[in-house]
């Protein structure tokens, strides 16, 4: 069991991971936190779902998914980028009422995406029209119930966060989006155009969003509110990484991941622990999954709130 | 200014305001004129109509107990939904019938045993969190309140979980007089109406007695609002709020303060909440969802942060946008669904005026100052000023 809740537990964070990247990307360069963040993921996933509806599945698959179904999220990704930039350069670039007034706004904004989504598309939930498929023969026998698609889902996160990796390391744009991170003014000073990198993290950031809703839709299903559910829980993932720490919202979207689908082990820890007895265990449910990350970014806030990557302010 | 004066010299006192507060004046005087035409030509019923102000004054002291915190001393709480629920869920387990804790209290009871929860509450909340920044104060408090739905949604023994707890008695239940109010009330039959016969019957006192209760409690928060806001005790708040260094460099413990703030405006909001389980009658899970939050927080926003009659108009335009989106409903060649229209209608309203007015319709005014200072204060001092300066000619 506990093998299989890993599994579940990896591929929920591959989702969390796309998510609180961007999240802490945005709020370290543009510094404000933006409570529309996970309604941009919302929008990634409908996109991807309008799309996928028109293209179809364009003859073959690669790990279950068909060739469609990655237009689709190609163009979720753009969709969301283009949403955020837009959003950007309109509303939030002309403003002038601090980093409180623009987190403010953005629970603005992540109200009118919702509602426009939930206009077009109901409140009830969809579906991506790919069938269900059964798990992986050669890993039941373990105890892992993990199909295919969800191996895809883990794949493309990961190459993902790889190729932002190596943006960040090896390309002009990665360093002068660390450097504008680490000291926005001392950026400006040094000749780099910050305007332009503000609008590139944007992109980057909302784009990962994007593919997260995606496979956040794929995972378990769509709805309007999908987003704005899952943006305590980036923000959690996000605090307990280190806000404006990349590497640290990797981390720490592991971390939040994981501890959300292990929460049924808690009420059993006896057995799977050494060294306590068998029925040992913190009885606590599933249904406080969410509460105990909740608890956790509360308290990292208040013991370290630089989190675990940041710097020490 | 008193009333006296307004009626002895409308025109000075119309004149008198400023743009914003006659625009104010305008719209209020519009949405009267419109509820009265609908009772009028039968389209709102008496009942439901008291049924709204009973809605609208409860948003409005969610927006009093919001100001105290964000308007005076610049807290960003969005827990707002859940100091409502516990005033709700205290009230309605001490009180309902089907309470599996307590049951069958006094209302009264109930009241204080919500305002004890919610205090208890605000603590719990409070001191671990008002310590730190406003963005991560913003993101915790709002964490903790889904951690409060949480815990209501799921402890079944408790609280009866997803099903809620109903029969809660009116507020008044096992008061003398006022328990039997709506039964001993004839029926009046109301019949010089264009639209026809209007019978106030039983449901139309108990309407009117829970409208009695809202505005009481409006009342009471409001005038201990207002001293609160003018003592000495309110000036260190406003300092915290524009800036909580300079407030320490005084010697003022701002985290008391702070703390004494968030308390006072959560206990203001359990009020909002008990009258609203004694309202509806039922309370769940549901009535904790963050989106009341995001209500409240536009009343606030929207009636101008540190104004106390700015809340209440911002809590009255809540109900406006709710009701009015709910009409809309009516019209079957609208060919989307209706109800998001609510939600776009609030993000529209929260970025236009955090872009155009980020102080809101009804800034506070004169806030350093007491209004009878103002008021009294001669135009010119009558000595010592000369009409004209050295070589200012007069004409």
């Amino acid at each position: 069991m506990v093998l299989d809740l890993l599994a579940s537990g990896l591929i929920y964070s591959s989702i969390i991971v796309l998510g609180s990247i961007g999240l802490s990307l945005v709020y370290s360069i543009a510094n404000f936190a933006n409570f529309a963040h996970g309604d941009t993921m919302t929008v990634g996933a409908y996109a991807a779902l309008v799309t996928f509806g028109a293209v179809g599945g364009l003859g073959g698959t690669v790990l279950g998914l068909p060739y469609g179904f990655f237009v689709a999220l190609g163009v979720g990704i753009g969709m969301a980028a283009l949403v955020a930039v837009v959003t950007e350069k309109f509303i939030y670039e002309g403003m002038d009422v601090g980093s409180i007034g623009l987190l403010i706004t953005s629970i603005g904004i992540a109200f009118i995406y919702r509602a426009i989504i939930q206009m077009g598309f109901g409140a009830d939930f969809t579906r991506y029209d790919i069938p269900a498929m059964r798990p992986i023969d050669a890993l039941v026998t373990y105890g892992i119930r993990v199909t295919l698609q969800d191996v895809a889902i883990v794949a493309s996160a990961t190459v993902l966060v790889v190729g932002l990796h190596l943006l960040l390391q090896y390309t002009d744009l990665g360093r002068k989006m660390r450097a504008m991170a680490d000291n926005p003014d001392l950026a400006r000073v040094s000749g780099i155009r910050t305007d332009r990198v503000k609008l590139w993290t944007w992109i980057i950031g909302a784009g990962l969003a994007g593919a997260g809703g995606v496979f956040l839709g794929l995972f378990s299903r769509l709805t309007p509110r999908m987003g704005f559910d899952l943006l305590l829980i980036i923000f959690a993932a996000v605090i307990l990484g280190g806000i404006g720490s990349v590497y640290g919202a990797m981390l720490g979207g592991v971390l939040i991941g994981m501890t959300t689908q292990l929460t049924p082990i808690l009420s059993e820890l006896g057995a799977v622990l050494p060294l306590v007895p068998d029925t040992w265990g913190i009885p606590i449910g599933i249904e406080y999954a969410n509460a105990i990350a909740f608890v956790i970014m509360v308290a990292v806030l208040l013991v370290r709130p630089s989190g675990i990557a940041g710097e020490v302010v | 200014m008193s009333l006296r004066a307004i009626v002895d010299d409308p025109n000075a006192y119309w004149s008198g305001l400023t743009r914003a507060e006659q625009g104010v004046s305008g719209f209020i005087a519009g949405f009267v004129v419109l509820l009265l035409g609908g009772l009028f030509t039968g389209i709102l019923a008496p009942t439901y109509f008291l049924f709204l102000v009973g809605i609208a004054g409860m948003y409005s002291l969610l927006s009093l107990g919001l100001n105290v915190q964000w308007g005076y001393t610049g807290l960003i709480n969005f827990s707002v939904a859940a100091f409502f629920g516990i005033g709700a869920y205290g009230t309605a387990l001490a009180s309902a019938s089907s309470s599996p804790v307590a049951g069958n209290l006094a209302p009264a009871v109930g009241l204080f045993v919500a305002l004890v929860l919610a205090a208890i509450l605000a603590l719990l909340i409070g001191i671990p969190t008002l310590r730190l920044r406003a963005d991560y104060l913003a993101i915790a408090s709002i964490g903790l309140a889904e951690v409060v739905r949480i815990v209501i949604l799921n402890e079944d023994q408790l609280t009866n979980g997803s099903a809620g707890v109903r029969g809660i008695p009116t507020f008044f239940d096992g008061w003398p007089l006022l328990d039997t109010f709506p039964q001993t009330m004839p029926s009046v039959a109301v019949s010089w109406l264009p639209s026809g016969t209007v019978v106030l019957g039983q449901s139309f006192w108990s309407a009117l007695l829970n409208v009695v209760v809202v505005v009481s409690f409006i009342a009471v928060s409001y005038f201990v609002l207002k001293r609160a806001h003018r003592s000495p005790w309110g000036r260190v708040l406003r300092t915290i709020r524009s800036d909580e260094d300079l407030a320490r460099a005084l010697g003022k413990n701002t985290y008391r303060y702070k703390m004494q703030a968030f308390v006072l405006g959560s206990l203001i909001m359990a009020l909002a909440g008990v009258f609203y389980a004694h309202l509806n009658l039922f309370v769940s899970p549901g009535d904790l969802s963050p989106i009341t939050t995001f209500y409240v927080w536009v009343a606030v926003m929207l009636g101008g942060s540190g104004s106390n009659r700015g809340a209440l108009f911002g809590g009255f335009v809540i109900v406006a946008i709710r009701e009015g989106t709910r009409f809309l409903n009516a019209f079957e060649f609208i060919p989307f669904d209706v109800a998001p229209l609510r939600l776009l209608l609030i993000g529209v309203i929260i970025v236009l005026l955090m872009r155009f007015r980020p102080e809101g319709v009804l800034p506070p005014q004169r806030e350093l100052i007491w209004p009878s200072v103002v008021d009294d204060a001669p135009e010119q001092p009558d000595s010592g000023v000369r009409d004209s300066k050295a070589g200012e000619s007069n004409d």
